[in-house]
């Protein structure tokens, strides 16, 4: 598996995907700094709630672009190159998408570190009032990178299916709308089907706006467990569904 | 005789449609196997399916006396490379780049790396991207990679295809040596007949999914019953003379085809025919080219 491992390394060289994510977390923070500059001192007092609530919005947007792109960049070299029959003779194919599928995750994984870091960052620089909670740090990966994860698979098989990557990418930027239109509509089925919608079913934090004051105010939201669970099914029943997809493919 | 690759009853199916159908390849140790067929006869899936890229309808695959199954594959494919249709390459890493991810997946020194690129003569063009080579040195590059990690085997689908004529010559030559200097056997499909000529020890003929031939290429050869021409000024006194001498021959435009005859009744033939006025002015021995036999084997004009 070490060997296999090592290649997936070896052939994203040059492929510049940390620019990717750079970029995307660039804009991240530059939209979470505008929304910051107009802030009151009672917002800035509970600046982690107030960002994580803003974050979990600019994530539905572009996280769903950003694994498409991340999974498209991973998968093309690939599909362009033809050289999964040549890998297939060396690896089994199951294993050649786990360990896409597990550098893809990787990236992920840095991802949220980074937004993370950034926002303790931000956090140290604006004196946020209250230190960041461990519930809310555990509650952010939960919502942000597992919902990516099962994207991230639902990305990778498109990626590997189709050799236009217009197509996968396209998914993409669908789902960062699906995502973003979940907010404002009802919670229902279609946030449980959607899987772009789980960004905000898994929300950890509500705010209320208090019209006398014109200040807005957080406070803590239980998880919803069914979503998490389903999600947890959803990622089980994605990865199987996606791995049995790309066996099948004939090379 | 032992056999590197034997097939046994191998057939693919697309939904009703045999793709290839009761295949018994039979390929011997260390020599040069030319794989033939015209477009759609069944090379590459048959290629395919020895390498398990795909899945077999019916029958088995031994290679190495080993027959193939879901969990041996891969143990069994370390003694082998491949280059299956196209060349595989990672467009944005370099030549030795590239060679350095199978070197880690086939689990082989560093050195082996110089070697290959020796042999396929792309040392000079090592450093460079993929994506910047002529389609000829993908074509070397993906030979290289194939031979990496010293295979008995070596599996080549159309390796000159979109080629020029001096790549083809370059992987011709490349590939006549490899049994002769590394021991491997090279199992390679083409349909261009001149090329198998002139590069197989050898042959085997697929025609709509089913193998029609399977021999040396000499016995390939003696398919091709040599007959002898004969022109003459005046055709009817030779066809009289030939009458008369009890041979059966037959018209044609380009001159009066008869089977071949031993020397000393030819030599007499052709006194008795410049004797008897038909104003002989040439004999040619007539030899079927490999096309000639291939066509009459296929009993097919079109589409090689």
């Amino acid at each position: 598996m070490r060997r296999e491992w090592k290649t997936e390394w070896m052939k994203v060289r040059y492929r510049k995907i940390w620019l990717v994510l750079l970029g995307f977390l660039a804009m991240t923070f530059l939209w979470t700094g505008w929304v910051v500059n107009g802030g009151k001192p009672e917002e800035i007092r509970d600046g982690y709630r107030w960002i994580l609530t803003n974050l979990a919005i600019i994530n539905t947007i572009f996280m769903p672009t950003m694994t498409a792109m991340l999974a498209s960049r991973l998968c093309d070299t690939e599909v362009k190159g033809n050289t999964i029959k040549l890998l297939c003779t060396m690896e089994t194919k199951g294993r050649l998408f786990d360990m896409k599928l597990l550098t893809g995750a990787c990236y992920l994984a840095i991802y949220m570190a980074a937004e993370l870091g950034a926002l303790l960052c931000l956090g140290y620089i604006l004196g946020f009032g209250e230190p960041l909670k461990l519930r809310h740090a555990l509650c952010f990966l939960i919502q942000n990178f597992l919902v990516s994860l099962v994207i991230l698979i639902f990305q990778q098989v498109l990626s590997f299916y189709f050799e236009n990557q217009i197509m996968p990418l396209a998914a993409g930027l669908f789902g960062s709308f699906a995502g973003l239109f979940s907010w404002f509509l009802p919670k229902g089925i279609l946030h449980r089907v959607l899987i772009w919608g789980y960004y905000c079913l898994l929300s950890f934090l509500g705010s209320y706006w208090e019209e006398e004051t014109r200040i807005m105010y957080f406070y803590d939201v239980p998880l919803d467990r069914t979503a998490l669970y389903s999600l947890l099914v959803l990622l089980v029943l994605g990865y199987l569904a996606g791995k049995y997809l790309f066996l099948r493919k004939e090379i | 005789m032992k056999f590197i690759v034997e097939t046994r009853g191998l057939g693919k199916e697309y939904g009703k449609k045999a793709v290839v159908r009761d295949l018994d390849l039979k390929v011997p140790k260390a020599c040069v196997y030319g794989f033939m067929g015209p477009n759609g006869a069944g090379k590459s899936t048959t290629m395919k399916m020895l390498l398990g890229l795909i899945k077999s309808s019916s029958g088995e695959v031994t290679v190495d006396g080993k027959v193939m199954n879901g969990k041996n594959r891969i143990e069994i494919l370390k003694g082998t490379g491949s280059l299956i249709e196209s060349p595989s390459y990672y467009g944005h890493l370099s030549g030795r780049e590239n060679l350095e991810i199978v070197k880690t997946l086939k689990q082989v020194p560093e050195q082996e790396i110089d070697q290959v690129l020796k042999l396929v003569r792309m040392e000079r063009q090592q450093d460079k991207k993929v994506r910047e080579y002529s389609l000829g040195m993908k074509q070397r590059l993906g030979l290289a990679q194939a031979l990496l990690g010293h295979p008995k085997l070596l599996l080549l689908d159309e390796p000159t295809n979109g080629l020029d004529p001096a790549g083809i010559q370059e992987m011709r030559e490349l590939i006549c040596q490899l049994p002769e200097k590394m021991g491997i056997t090279v199992l390679v499909s083409s349909h261009l007949l001149s090329e198998m000529d002139q590069m197989a020890d050898y042959v085997g003929i697929i025609h709509h999914g089913q193998l029609i031939f399977q021999d040396k290429l000499e016995a390939l050869h003696e398919h091709s019953q040599s007959g002898l021409l004969i022109r003459a000024m005046n055709q009817t006194a030779a066809l009289e003379i030939l009458q008369r001498e009890n041979i059966s021959c037959t018209v044609r435009q380009e001159g009066i085809e008869l089977s071949k005859l031993p020397d000393d009744r030819l030599a007499s033939l052709v006194v008795r025919l410049v004797q008897g006025g038909a104003g002989l002015y040439r004999i040619e021995e007539q030899q079927k080219s490999l096309e000639d036999i291939f066509l009459s084997l296929t009993g097919r004009r079109s589409s090689l």
